[in-house]
């Protein structure tokens, strides 16, 4: 990808199954890479892994304060950002007549908060610096309804919508897209499905299989690219086909 | 080594603009690309280049909106290249008129062109795909095939079923191993959009300079649409089907 080489980037959720994989594409790509979660045992083994990280901070997104001192943090570490993979996110599986308003404000409060409260940190950076590129994590979820998930699903249909509003304002030097995936095998989807209801999931999609960090990681690469420098405002689907037609609907 | 090596690409409308541009990427990326077009003279013109960068092209005189060109071009492509992986919808045509000053025969023209010769090119390019255990389809739609535009009517009629069969034909051929997805572009630099201008009598300049304004502050270049193709054409994309990619400088962001 033309453009990453040297890169600073920050991707929260970082120590995620997701947050992991983009953290070592945008590593291959010659990226100076900075991991935020508020798992620090999660933190420590992705160090381990990845050992060429610039750098982990440890924080809640749903915390203002505590993300106006990770950027703090940041500007230690990396002096500056170009790039801001935006993926922290919960999920809670429940049904609607069940949420409990306190789960309902967690969700709420890590996934479009939070988003909002990173976003506009690395916003003002951008600005002050060269420009850049904000990637926002939506999901299919944002885009049509799912049972048991009706709080995370309001919550990334936010996101995707601030992601345009933020395009249209930060214009013309920062660039802002969401990414929204489908089924991703990560780790945590490993543990919550058996084998069983993976397969009979992805047999309900066209390309017959479940997504991959390493999948997603390659779209965010893409899009933080130069080879994407026209696209901003828009959100893409990376699903296997998933919402093509309706299957959606099914719980 | 580049995302595209060892791939077979077929072009249609790849004689000028972004099926041009397209050629060229995809043809510095490794692969060797086929272009179908009326323009023999375009068409050669971008073959030369290629070759002369060192790569493999082909040019294969075509009119898209006949079936038996369409099957020839594609049989054309796998004889000359060894083969068929990746399909890139590309022609098209616009009329700019409403339905008052859209004659009967301009709207047919334009739905041939730029639907009719999607479905004649993937009829064709689906059972080779099939056979050697996958491929990718790549349409080139439209910013007006998700929202509306004045004096377009026809021209947005095909762009929106552009986008939709472009879904089905996901949802049908997933299965074999064929993703199929969309570019949406906004206005991009090309000779099709400087007779937009002729057409609706507006000075050149002018036009182009409206179509500037956009969030990202610049028109469209071909080159930028390109590469939302290679993303889309290389294994990058293997989890990506059924979406229309918009690349149109932040213009449907608001």
């Amino acid at each position: 990808m033309r453009g990453l080489k040297g890169k600073r980037v920050l991707i929260t959720g970082g120590a995620g199954g997701i947050g992991t994989a983009t953290a070592a594409r945008f590593l291959e790509e010659g990226a100076q890479v900075v991991v935020l979660d508020r798992d620090e045992t999660a933190l420590r083994r992705v160090e381990r892994e990845l050992p060429a990280l610039s750098g982990c901070i440890t924080a809640d997104v749903s915390d203002a304060a505590a993300v106006g001192r990770a950027f703090e943090e940041l500007d230690g570490l990396l002096g500056g950002l170009d790039v801001l993979i935006n993926n922290a996110g919960i999920s809670l599986r429940h049904r609607f007549l069940d949420i409990p308003p306190q789960e309902w404000r967690r969700v709420m409060a890590v996934n479009l908060d939070g988003v909002f409260f990173v976003a506009q940190q690395a916003a003002r950076r951008m600005l002050a610096g060269e420009g850049g590129t904000i990637l926002n994590m939506g999901s299919t979820n944002g885009l049509v309804g799912y049972h048991y998930y009706a709080d995370y699903n309001a919550s990334k249909a936010g996101v995707i919508e601030l992601t345009r509003s933020m395009a249209l304002e930060l214009a013309p030097r920062v660039r802002v897209n969401a990414v929204c995936p489908g089924f991703i095998l990560t780790p945590m989807q490993e543990a919550e499905y058996t084998p069983e209801e993976q397969r009979a999931f992805a047999s309900k999609l066209p390309l017959d299989r479940l997504g991959r960090p390493e999948d997603v990681a390659a779209l965010f690469a893409f899009l933080a690219s130069d080879d994407a420098s026209f696209i901003t405002g828009q959100c893409l689907v990376i699903d296997g086909g998933e919402i093509a037609g309706g299957l959606a609907s099914q719980p | 080594m580049g995302s595209l090596t060892g791939k077979r690409a077929l072009i249609t409308g790849g004689a000028s603009g972004i099926g041009r541009a397209m050629a060229l990427l995809f043809a510095r990326e490794g692969a060797a690309v086929a272009i179908a077009d009326l323009d023999e003279t375009g068409g050669e013109a971008v073959v030369q280049m290629i070759e002369d960068g060192g790569g493999r092209a082909t040019f294969v005189l075509c009119n898209v909106t006949q079936a038996q060109d369409c099957r020839r071009a594609v049989r054309f492509t796998v004889e000359e290249l060894g083969g068929l992986e990746i399909l890139v919808n590309n022609a098209g045509i616009i009329r700019r008129a409403s339905v008052l000053d859209t004659t009967e025969e301009e709207w047919d023209q334009v739905m041939a062109v730029n639907v009719k010769s999607i479905f004649l090119f993937s009829k064709y390019a689906v059972p080779v795909m099939a056979q050697a255990g996958g491929g990718v389809i790549i349409n080139t739609a439209s910013g007006w095939g998700l929202v509306g535009g004045r004096r377009a009517v026809s021209y947005c009629a095909s762009k929106g079923a552009v986008v939709n069969m472009t879904r089905a034909m996901a949802l049908d051929h997933g299965a074999q191993n064929i993703r199929v997805n969309c570019i949406c572009p906004g206005d991009t630099d090309t000779p099709m959009l400087r007779d937009e201008a002729r057409q609706l009598g507006e000075p050149e300049k002018r036009f182009l300079a409206e179509a500037a304004q956009r969030p990202l502050q610049r028109i469209g270049r071909p080159e930028d649409i390109a590469q939302a193709a290679l993303y889309l054409a290389s294994d990058a994309s293997s989890f990506v089907t059924g979406t229309a990619l918009v690349v149109d400088g932040g213009g449907l962001a608001g």
